[in-house]
């Protein structure tokens, strides 16, 4: 609380001085603040502290972190889209980015914000899903569990972090890839929570970031299958990719920063600039590996190709999951 | 055995150095006074310090985060008796029969019964963690979607004993509270209800600012209702400490509470909320004098602030045991030491020592250091009823306004908080009691994921239920409550205490 009055002093104290002169210093001239639309502990808010970090030190600027979590992210990354274009307020935002959208077409709800309203500053990190099943099931391939699901379709179960979810719309690239398997979803509200259901036995298989299984493979609870990587995963040499397997399927939980869509080029030039450094300094690189976020960095007009590709392929999917009650 | 006093040597080694146990003593007096914010509690507290433990080392980071938790568990109860405001949620029981206390002049013997009752249960929360992780962390696990589901369902029976009053008006009031955690997103299908193209509502109606307008808003507002300013307590110092007679009717509870809220906390969800209330449903169950709950039944602070405390130190068995989060909290307790290149897992303790060992001695001094703390600041506490309410109440309402907003940096949630004040105003303006609509709002929706996890298991076939042990055990008990608080509606010859104390109407 003190710490939360001590910024809010701070910040509101800059704000008012800042107000005076805005018009004629450089940006930028006062603290910025970064949205990250999930909780702190969280994937977008273990890659938005450091990089903060890095980036106020290029700047000379405090980077304040705000979370604003709720609705998946739908709250956090609303708020980004809709702040005023100044420069001031710009997010981590993670993959869902693209599939709030889609989902908010499917069920004919009004938009919480589109596509349009953002734009791209720098990709920061980016992990492949991994599939996983228990250690002691029969299935040490993705053939033998294909094969098994075939025989007996709508008989086993997965989990996932939520309908819709950074979990589910991999799983559901999978099924399709494999000629439309049939199986039973349990939702939950969060990847921890879905690996739990693997864990207890409650599900028959999940899929997980690298960092979130790993204690449980070399403790020899869990047993991977394979990655949605585009090549094999650094810290799992043995586990081949769904493409090597012949499953065209790609799907990465990545971490990007975004600014409003009508934020001044020459505003974005600096962030990008910033960030371009900040990414580079070893005290980034060193958090980032004790995190274990793999730093994958590509500027904006790269990472808005990415971005709008990935986006693409994912609105796809959730159309052809479509609504539960329709299956 | 040995091997396990090996580790607490080592534990004590190290959170007895100096620079630890000052870090213990922060962690504590700051996670104390995040408790008594209203609406801020032990989750707003840890993700609020969480950037500031980066630069400390793990050990230190998870002493501290651990000293704020269990600090505001602690603190929680402290608003909660004094202004029937809950500091957090998991104090909302300690409000009823704790300030019907206050009112009866005996805040200092309900605030040392809770500190008291903490201490105890933190400890054997404690003693458990460190003889039983593993065990328990098993048996965690083998805690699904079906067991969740009847444990919700108990939770459903018990609302029936929560009130004193008219069983229409407890049934009415739970289903409203019910209805509250309809709102938002249905986890099953995606599909948004209730929320009016409101983006924030997607995921409810949170129950920290409902809990914090239903209780303390309407207080303020009632007290401001009244003809004649209510006289300011003047405590004498005779009259803080707790009789002979609150111990011996307050040791049942804490044991029980301990007991229930250790076993609940290692369960996967938010369930120290749920232990609270649990405890309070059986100490009144219990009790040869159940119509005393409400009116200042000693009982009741000290069964549910046992089990909250107990419940803490329960979460960390799959936490650190597994290095599986099992609530917010544990995830950003996880998150803390991840930075600092620590994995959590299955073989933490192996790989570890220090820090796990470290932690556990850091919470049986973090639990003296509250007793130290808390028991001479009653005193303290007691005489802030001196202050006129026309100072004092302004000033809460404000830090209910600002501990609400910034749990979520949300203006919408401070809302929710100002018209739960109202409406719990007249609520209890026509006699409604409030607990079991705060009781509904956190049920509903864990109960309405894991009943459709559940099914979603079994591809909706309902015998999931009777098929595995620990759900079917739950569900006899609970349907065993459940004809106990129906009897007196079947055998009307046969009254249960509320009409025999007059309180049901017929």
């Amino acid at each position: 609380m003190l710490i939360r009055l001590a910024i809010f002093s701070a910040v509101s104290i800059a704000l008012l001085g800042s107000a005076a002169v805005q018009a004629q210093d450089a940006y930028p001239s006062r603290p910025i603040t970064m949205i990250v639309a999930f909780p702190p502990g969280g994937v977008a808010d273990k890659n938005a502290r450091p990089t903060s970090a890095a980036i106020e030190k290029v700047l000379g600027q405090p980077v304040t972190i705000t979370n604003r979590p709720g609705a998946g992210g739908a709250v956090g990354n609303a708020v980004v889209a809709h702040a005023k274009p100044d420069g001031y307020t710009i997010g981590m935002l993670l993959s869902s980015v693209s599939v709030i959208p889609a989902a908010d077409e499917l069920f004919n709800r009004k938009p919480a914000y589109t596509l349009d309203e953002l734009r791209t500053i720098a990709l920061i990190s980016a992990d492949p899903m991994i599939l996983i099943v228990a250690a002691k099931s029969n299935w040490k391939s993705v053939k033998d569990l294909v094969d098994d699901i075939k025989k007996k379709p709508g008989q086993y179960s997965f989990s996932s972090s939520g309908i819709y979810g950074a979990l589910h719309m991999p799983m559901e690239m999978f099924f399709h890839a494999a000629g439309g398997l049939k199986l039973r979803h349990v939702p939950t509200k969060g990847g921890a929570p879905a690996l739990r259901q693997l864990l207890g036995e409650h599900v028959d298989f999940t899929a997980g970031g690298p960092a979130a299984i790993g204690p449980h493979i070399r403790s020899g609870k869990l047993r991977p299958l394979a990655s949605w990587g585009e090549n094999r995963h650094p810290a799992y040499p043995k586990v081949p990719t769904f493409r090597e397997l012949g499953y065209d399927i790609v799907y990465y939980i990545w971490a990007g920063m975004f600014a409003p869509a009508g934020t001044p080029d020459s505003v974005i030039k600096v962030l990008r600039d910033a960030t371009r450094t900040a990414v580079a300094s070893a005290e980034f690189k060193k958090a980032m590996k004790n995190l274990n976020s793999p730093i994958v960095y590509k500027d904006a007009p790269e990472f808005h190709k990415y971005w709008r590709d990935d986006a693409t392929r994912l609105a796809a999917i959730v159309k052809m999951v479509g609504k539960v009650e329709t299956k | 055995m040995g091997e396990t006093l090996d580790g607490l040597l080592l534990g004590f080694s190290i959170a007895l150095q100096p620079s630890i146990l000052v870090y213990a003593f922060v962690g504590c007096i700051l996670g104390t006074l995040v408790g008594m914010m209203p609406g801020l509690g032990p989750l707003a507290g840890i993700s609020l310090l969480l950037p500031a433990t980066f630069g400390l080392n793990p050990i230190i980071a998870m002493v501290v985060l651990g000293g704020v938790y269990y600090g505001a568990m602690y603190g929680g109860s402290t608003t909660s008796i004094l202004m029937r405001i809950p500091g957090e949620a998991a104090s909302v029981m300690t409000c009823i029969d704790g300030y019907a206390m206050t009112q009866n002049g005996r805040a200092g013997p309900a605030l040392a019964i809770a500190a008291i009752g903490s201490f105890f249960a933190g400890t054997f929360g404690v003693l458990g963690l460190m003889l039983l992780a593993p065990t328990l962390a098993a048996w965690a696990l083998a805690f699904g979607a079906p067991e969740f589901t009847a444990l919700l369902m108990m939770g459903l029976f018990i609302l029936a004993y929560m009130s004193g009053g008219s069983m229409l008006k407890t049934l009415s009031m739970a289903g409203l509270g019910l209805l509250l955690g309809m709102i938002g997103i249905d986890q099953m299908s995606g599909f948004t209800r209730f929320t009016y193209g409101l983006v924030e509502l997607g995921d409810g109606i949170s129950i920290v600012p409902v809990a914090v307008g239903l209780f303390g808003v309407s207080e303020i507002l009632l007290t401001a209702g009244q003809e004649e300013p209510p006289k300011v307590q003047k405590p004498k110092l005779r009259e803080l400490i707790p009789s002979r007679e609150d111990f011996r009717l307050s040791v049942g509870p804490i044991g029980r509470g301990s007991l229930l809220g250790f076993l609940i906390g290692v369960i996967p969800g938010s369930a120290h909320i749920i232990s609270s209330f649990v405890s309070y449903g059986l100490e009144r169950r219990l009790s040869k004098h159940p119509e005393r709950f409400g009116n200042g039944a000693i009982e009741g602070v000290a069964g549910p602030e046992s089990a909250n405390n107990a419940a803490s130190s329960g979460a960390f068995v799959p936490m650190l045991a597994l290095g599986i989060p099992t609530s917010p909290i544990t995830a950003v307790m996880i998150a803390a030491i991840m930075v600092h290149g620590i994995e959590p897992g299955p073989l933490l303790i192996v790989d570890q020592p220090e820090l796990f060992w470290g932690f556990v001695a850091s919470m049986y001094v973090g639990n003296v250091v509250l007793l130290i703390l808390n028991l001479p600041m009653v005193g303290l506490f007691v005489n802030l009823l001196r202050i006129p309410y026309a100072y004092l109440y302004p000033c809460i309402l404000a830090f209910c306004i600002v501990g609400c907003f910034s749990v979520n940096n949300s203006m919408m949630d401070v809302w929710i908080m100002l018209i739960m004040g109202a409406v719990g105003y007249g609520l209890r303006k026509f006699d409604y009691d409030l607990a079991p609509v705060a009781l509904g709002l956190v049920l509903s929706p864990m109960l309405e994921i894991s009943l459709g996890q559940s099914l979603a298991m079994s591809a909706g076939d309902y015998t999931i239920f009777i098929e595995r042990p620990i759900a079917t055990t739950m569900f006899a008990l609970g349907l065993v409550l459940f004809g106990f608080a129906i009897k007196p509606l079947i055998f009307k010859g046969k009254k249960d205490w509320r009409s025999k104390v007059g309180l049901e109407g017929e």
